[in-house]
């Protein structure tokens, strides 16, 4: 079997490779689910399109609050990046659970978007941050809202010949933390059982206000979980605030059984990780701001 | 069936410039084993799961069997060989011999590379920061209470040559 490796060393190039190979080529990055899926399935693409040469799209920029990733930042450069220590600290718990050390030094970003795992774990903090992707193709470059971006299990709005090149989101602007909690049967390589990722702010007048909460492996894909963010608006965290957010998690969740967990278990870990989300972040608002004045 | 097109690939490994031709789809696990006979580097799973395959590309452990060898062009490869050998072995291999850290001895290359990363970052380790280090990296027979002895016996011998 032939299979056609073309290194690009421009944007330009790798879209024009993409363009005249129809659907018949596949763009590669860090390559750890590409060449999972191949070897596994048998179906290798006629030709790869290597990513990794064209500078420029592996990096972090912002200082707050408007931040960007480029496609080809590894994981292993999120769970590090200091930037994110504090109030975006889910970003870094979210990378920290992907795959393993040897994974994470060179699976990007950009991959595990448009790979649109149902699982693929950056995604619900990145919902919850209103991400923005960009895609560049032959028709131009355009701007999608992540949350439309992913279409389904492994189903993404990306035309073959688009490249995406980064993702952008901003920082709440009140007094805010983030959490992500991932369920699996052990700490680590684990596909996702239910994940979730939230962000909470604080009100002048210390109450909850603009609650974020997403939740990935719990239906064909990560969604934010909008009836609890309405629900939590204005309220003081109390045992039957979080009660009710636990039972409007469940309700959303659309769990299949599989070897990993049944969808009732499923449907179980979304009410407890979505209590315990929110309070977790709302004991972080607390401790963010404890520090600071200590300091 | 088609004539391969093979690509020459440009690299380091264990500090040696080297020009190999590979097929497009082999891996770089396999490339190190088959065309550069370094076969230290141990296929296991073949799926990302194992850690047997672990190689450092330019000072990271990765999953060499994950790989395409052509992905590698101009990078700097360490494998078991380059960690250290019989006549003068690094620590890690010192404290897996001195400690039982090793049994059929499948998953040791993936191992001690892997911590030969994390000793470098943290030279200090608590036995919990070396079980984290390792999660990527399954052992079968000898289980991880040697593993994780050895890997901090190690960090004593590297702290020990330093002064």
């Amino acid at each position: 079997m032939k299979l056609e490796f073309l290194a690009p060393q421009t944007l330009q190039d790798a879209v024009t490779m993409a363009k005249a190979r129809g659907g018949a080529a596949r763009f590669i990055a860090g390559g750890t689910d590409l060449i999972i899926q191949a070897r596994k399935s048998g179906a290798w693409p006629e030709a790869v399109i290597n990513l990794q040469q064209i500078p420029g799209f592996g990096e972090i920029k912002g200082t707050g609050p408007n931040f960007s990733l480029g496609s080809l930042v590894t994981h292993r450069q999120i769970e590090r990046e200091i930037r994110f220590a504090g109030a975006l600290e889910a970003l870094r718990e979210s990378a920290c659970v992907i795959g393993g050390h040897q994974v994470r030094n060179v699976a990007t970003v950009g991959g595990n978007l448009c790979n649109a795992s149902p699982a693929a774990d950056m995604v619900p903090i990145l919902l919850c941050l209103n991400a923005e992707v960009a895609l560049a193709g032959s028709e131009g470059r355009r701007v999608v809202p992540l949350a439309n971006f992913i279409e389904g299990p492994r189903k993404t709005v990306r035309a073959s010949d688009e490249v995406m090149t980064e993702i952008a989101f901003a920082a709440p602007a009140q007094k805010f933390s983030s959490t992500f909690l991932k369920g699996g049967r052990r700490r680590a390589m684990e596909i996702s059982i239910v994940a979730m990722a939230g962000v909470v702010s604080a009100s002048p007048d210390g109450k909850m206000t603009d609650v974020r909460l997403a939740m990935g492996a719990a239906g064909p894909k990560a969604i934010r979980l909008t009836e609890a963010e309405k629900f939590l608006e204005g309220k003081v965290l109390s045992k039957d605030v979080l009660e009710e957010t636990g039972m409007l998690a469940a309700a959303a969740a659309s769990p299949i059984d599989d070897v990993r967990a049944s969808a009732s278990f499923r449907r179980h870990l979304a009410g407890v990780y979505a209590r315990r989300v929110v309070e977790l972040s709302w004991n972080r608002i607390s401790e963010l701001n404890d520090d600071r004045s200590a300091a | 069936m088609s004539e391969l097109k093979q690509h020459d690939v440009s690299l380091t490994v264990n500090g040696k410039a080297e020009t190999i031709s590979v097929a497009p789809r082999a891996s770089l696990a396999d490339a190190l084993r088959d065309t550069l006979g370094l076969t230290g580097t141990h296929i296991g799973c073949e799926h990302g799961v194992c850690g047997a395959c672990t190689v450092l590309l330019d000072g990271k452990p990765v999953r060499s069997c994950l790989l395409f060898a052509v992905q590698a062009e101009g990078a700097v490869i360490t494998t078991i060989e380059g960690i250290g050998d019989a006549q003068s072995p690094h620590p890690l291999q010192r404290a897996f011999n001195e400690c039982h850290g090793l049994h059929c001895g499948f998953c040791t290359p993936g191992m001690i590379v892997t911590l030969s990363a994390f000793l470098k970052e943290h030279p200090q380790p608590t036995s919990d920061d070396v079980r984290e280090a390792i999660s990527g990296n399954l052992c079968m027979c000898t289980g991880y209470q040697n593993i994780v002895r050895s890997a901090l016996r190690a960090a004593e011998l590297i702290e020990g040559a330093k002064s």
